[in-house]
């Protein structure tokens, strides 16, 4: 509509208007750019100032004591319930999600059952995680399963849930990637079809596989809502999954509307923590993304 | 090319193998784990041991009362050191009574004793048994830069602020009572509870008692409809909001009082006298006050001693009169025996003086013993005779 | 399903000459898989059903409308009517998506278009961080840095702006609508950025360099070459981000005042459908009808982001299929 008084308009150079408003929007893209970084650098400076104070031996090697007026003790409890917690789930969800993947990409084709499948995989992930929570709550806490209580395993359990769409999601892209033409090389060198795919298109998605498998722990990893119906909070340290579980996003739950100083500088401590886990995680992904986007471009 | 996907597969071997590693960490450790806790010789010792929580080791769980939270959070500190874990979770009564029928936790506390609906709910798992363990109060705590703690007031005027109907610390109501005190023009924001909690039963049911506005609007119970304010989760909460606002005013127990150094009023009791919360008028509020044989009863209002403080209470520990049957294993069982017998006990009793919770009175001790000594596991006693 | 397994045998032609014992692993595996699949989808469902079957009791006792817009949610007096929820998770979705969108799309254009090469990867790397920091951490941080900081703000905006729509005089209370949606607007930031930022990477080089070459200005070539093409898919990143600002939970909790009434304004104290979840489930447990509704706060929360997402989804598809290119759904997803 407008493109006719827009092009005679475009063949004379750019009146000052014109790169006025240039200069304006790209400033204001700047800008834009710079406001989305404010939060990320106040969230970690607030973050370092408020609970690097917290952390000495005592924080790590500790559990909370609860105690109301003593010493308040760290939060070892809570760093190695969410390594059980998050590990368990990874346990599951991460090869179940690539078998769904290598269900989709490799015999479920374009069929019905796929497609079904595909929607259902896009429904789970955007069921929020609350949710998982509470059908978990629902089924095996109030139903009882392995006795009657909350347990870091029925945790795991929501995070598994949680988690297996985004596997299933991130694994799915990372094998269509892989060409058609490897697998039909190696069919006709006289592979059989099982070999194929554990050994040649699997191999090869790896990297992206693995990316996406650790996106999913990541996310997970933060997670608190799903593990408060679930493991719960408690204060002693348990390797033992069937028992409630501590866990690092929980404990600081637990720890920041306190009003007392110490437990709160600890929800301080358990946010570096938890940050550093997760940010470890999440950059060792991106690397392994980088590498092989690098790679699939030489 | 071909080393960086070795690079890869090789973390993500790795990386399994970490997982794996953890996993059978995991579940050896705790295979030894359960050996100790499971330890046949140190069980016998708690059943032998009667009253003495010698030898306890595992862990128990609870749920309930953040009211109680404080003194029962000490004990699990004390009885760490024996070797006794007790995971409290204060997720208020009301979750506490919803966990404990559910059957989810191993004890179950809350500040108002079961209603019959409650306790009926409550016997699909067998027969529930209420042990009062400690008073504590409810103070009307207020931050009021410039007044000092001891403002005088009374149940209707109380009920009126909750209400909405007085919104300025200098109304002529609060100014009645408090001659000589210079009160600010200052608006008043009240904080109250937004989980189901016992110190809310509590609390209304001592406003209901002075206030037909309230008995008929609000009513008594562990969740009210507010009319006005803002809600809090916890005790915790209403001492932090009370805590960062000028002009609030909030019901917490003594111990988030005291914690916090809020300033809090002296509360009229039924004998007219205003009273100051504290150990002594806690305990007061325990005194001569009559209970029947399942020790559901409350303490709001009860005592006729003139320096009783009108909103003390007893909180009570739930169990499963059969924790066995209940589902609780014979350690567990032994385990909820010795907490009880410790927080029952002369240490136990003492440790609440620290944060001014009262010990019962005598003759209530005695009752909640009886109670503890009455648990059983698949019908034998726990506790050897 | 008997169509998949026909085509599943079709595919697999190729070895029918080989021996039983070797087409073992071949069927194992394949059979294996499709079961997997099944199974997860059987989980699906009765996840749905459960929740359904579980909710009817609230839905009856209240009547399904009138559990959804009825403004009243009295646990006291066992009467549940979510809309002071439902209109809390809404408006601070709402806030959310005004605030993040457009800053969002800004800094998805600046890292495609703006940013010195050298500057792109790592400045990627960093927004997609802002997805790194878990939802409580914002929770604690928007409790002690963000409500003290802002207070005075929003009263002043209060008082000078009151005669706007959504904003009231009176008292500014520290945890408020406004808040949340700015918090939640910080953490939808990274996944709408990152999905707009592939979507703007489909545009054709061609397009771009034509208006480029016809002399428009940089702008000019985003406004009218690059944002028409990536329309769709910037408001399915948006719809993607909103689906997250919906189930948002410990966050918002912790920032929105626990209020089960409809706040005044924007500066008001309110409650979300999952914050209601998060905060009553404990003493629900045991309470039929009060769990129930809980449960049914889950529902309308999933129906809510169904919803949401089968737009998004459907856009994002759409833009994909003009592109050829697949979307993974963003990094910081």
């Amino acid at each position: 509509m407008e493109s006719g008084s827009l092009a005679t308009e475009l063949l004379r150079p750019p009146s000052p208007r014109r790169r006025r408003t240039d200069k304006a929007m790209r400033a204001l893209m700047w800008t834009a750019t710079f406001i989305a970084l404010v939060p990320l650098v106040l969230v970690l400076y607030y973050t370092l100032k408020k609970g690097i104070g917290a952390l000495d031996w005592e924080f790590f090697s500790t559990d909370p004591t609860g105690s109301f007026l003593g010493t308040q003790g760290g939060v070892k409890s809570a760093i190695l319930g969410t390594l059980e917690i998050v590990g368990f789930a990874a346990v599951v969800a991460v090869p179940l999600g690539i078998g769904v993947a290598l269900y989709l990409t490799e015999y479920g084709g374009r069929g019905r059952l796929a497609q079904a499948v595909r929607f259902f995989v896009d429904v789970m992930t955007g069921v929020p995680s609350i949710v998982f929570g509470l059908f978990i709550y629902l089924v095996l806490v109030l139903g009882g399963t392995g006795g009657s209580t909350f347990a870091g395993w029925k945790g795991s359990a929501a995070l598994a849930l949680l988690m297996l769409p985004i596997v299933t999601r991130s694994s799915e892209v990372a094998l269509q990637l892989v060409p058609g033409s490897l697998r039909e090389a190696a069919l006709a060198l006289g592979a059989p079809r099982w070999k194929v795919v554990l050994r040649v298109v699997l191999p090869t998605a790896a990297s992206g596989i693995v990316t996406g498998s650790l996106l999913a722990i990541a996310r997970a990893a933060g997670e608190t809502a799903p593990l408060l119906f679930t493991s719960t909070i408690v204060k002693g340290t348990t390797f033992d999954l069937n028992e409630p579980m501590n866990s690092l996003p929980a404990q600081i739950f637990q720890d920041l509307k306190q009003p007392n100083d110490e437990l709160v500088q600890r929800a301080w401590g358990a946010a570096i923590t938890l940050i550093a886990m997760i940010l470890t995680l999440t950059l060792v992904a991106k690397l392994i993304q980088r590498r092989s986007r690098g790679k699939g471009a030489t | 090319m071909k080393l960086r996907k070795t690079g890869v597969l090789l973390l993500l071997s790795a990386l399994l193998a970490l997982g794996v590693a953890a996993c059978g960490g995991g579940s050896s450790s705790s295979s030894t784990g359960g050996a100790e806790t499971a330890g046949a010789s140190e069980g016998g010792e708690a059943e032998s041991g009667g009253s003495s929580t010698e030898g306890l080791s595992g862990t128990i769980s609870g749920a309930g009362s953040t009211f109680a939270q404080p003194i029962i959070s000490q004990w699990g500190s004390e009885l760490k050191e024996q070797g006794l874990t007790v995971n409290y979770n204060s997720i208020g009564s009301g979750g506490g009574v919803s966990q404990f029928q559910e059957n989810t936790v191993d004890f179950g506390d809350s500040d108002a004793a079961m209603t019959d609906e409650e306790v009926e709910a409550a016997e699909k798992n067998g027969t529930p048994v209420h042990v009062p363990i400690v008073l504590g109060a409810v103070t009307v705590s207020y931050n009021l830069p410039g007044v000092e703690t001891g403002l005088k007031l009374d149940g209707a005027t109380v009920a009126e602020i909750f209400l909405g109907k007085i919104t300025k610390w200098n109304d002529p109501a609060i100014a009645k009572l408090n001659p000589g005190v210079e009160l600010p023009e200052t608006a008043i924001s009240v904080y109250h509870r937004s989980d189901s909690s016992g110190t809310t039963a509590l609390f209304t049911e001592f406003l209901a008692d002075y206030s037909p506005e309230w008995k008929s609007q609000l009513g008594e119970g562990d969740t009210v409809k507010w009319p006005t304010g803002t809600g809090a989760n916890g005790n915790e909460g209403v001492a932090g909001g009370v805590s960062q606002t000028e002009g609030a005013i909030g019901y917490v127990e003594l111990a988030y009082a005291l914690q916090n150094q809020f300033t809090f009023a002296d509360v009229q009791n039924k004998a007219g006298k205003f009273i100051e919360p504290s150990l002594e008028s806690t305990s007061a509020a325990g005194e001569d006050v009559k209970f029947p044989p399942d020790l559901r009863f409350s303490t709001i209002n009860a005592s006729s001693s003139p320096s009783a403080y009108p909103i003390g209470s007893t909180t009570f520990v739930l169990v499963y009169e059969d924790l066995c049957k209940a589902g609780k294993s014979e350690e567990t069982a032994a385990n909820v025996v010795g907490f009880l017998d410790y927080a029952l006990g002369p240490e136990g009793q003492a440790a609440g003086e620290e944060l001014d919770y009262a010990p019962l009175a005598s003759e209530l001790r005695e009752a909640s013993q009886a109670k503890v000594d009455g648990l059983k596991c698949n019908g034998k006693p726990i506790k050897a005779a | 399903m008997e169509a998949a397994t026909h085509q599943v045998s079709s595919g697999g032609r190729p070895r029918l000459g080989r021996s039983p014992a070797s087409r073992l692993p071949d069927r194992a595996l394949r059979y294996g898989l499709t079961a997997l699949s099944v199974a997860v989808l059987a989980l699906l469902a009765y996840f749905f059903v459960k929740l359904a079957v579980e909710s009817r009791l609230v839905f009856e006792e209240e009547g399904v409308l009138s559990y959804v817009f009825a403004n009243n949610w009295n646990v006291a007096d066992s009467i549940y009517g979510a809309l002071p929820l439902v209109v809390g998770t809404l408006i601070t979705s709402a806030l959310a998506l005004l605030f993040g969108v457009p800053v969002a799309v800004a800094v998805a254009l600046f890292l495609t278009e703006l940013c010195p090469r050298k500057l792109r990867g790592s400045l990627t790397i960093v927004v997609d961080l802002l997805a790194a920091v878990p939802s409580v951490v914002y929770g604690l941080w928007a409790f002690y840095f963000l409500i003290p900081k802002l207070k005075p703000v929003e009263q002043w905006f209060a008082d000078t702006f009151h005669f706007l729509p959504f904003v009231a005089i009176g008292s500014v209370p520290g945890p408020n609508y406004f808040i949340a949606g700015l918090v939640l607007a910080i953490m939808l930031l990274p996944i709408v950025c990152a999905i707009s930022r592939e979507v703007l990477a489909t545009v054709p080089a061609n397009l771009k360099e034509a208006s480029l070459g016809l002399g428009m200005t940089r702008w000019e070539m985003i406004r009218i070459s690059m944002l028409p093409y990536a329309r769709r898919g910037i408001v399915g990143a948006s719809m993607l981000g909103l689906g997250r600002a919906i189930g948002e939970t410990i966050a918002v909790t912790i920032v929105i005042g626990d209020s089960p009434t409809l706040g005044h304004s924007i500066f008001g104290q309110g409650y979300t459908l999952a914050a209601v979840i998060a905060n009553e489930f404990n003493e629900a447990a045991a309470n039929p009808l009060h769990k129930s509704a809980l449960i049914a706060a889950g529902l309308v929360l999933f129906v809510l982001t169904l919803l949401v997402n089968s737009i998004a989804r459907f856009a994002v598809m759409r833009s994909e299929r003009q592109s050829g290119r697949p979307i993974a759904g963003g990094g910081g997803l």
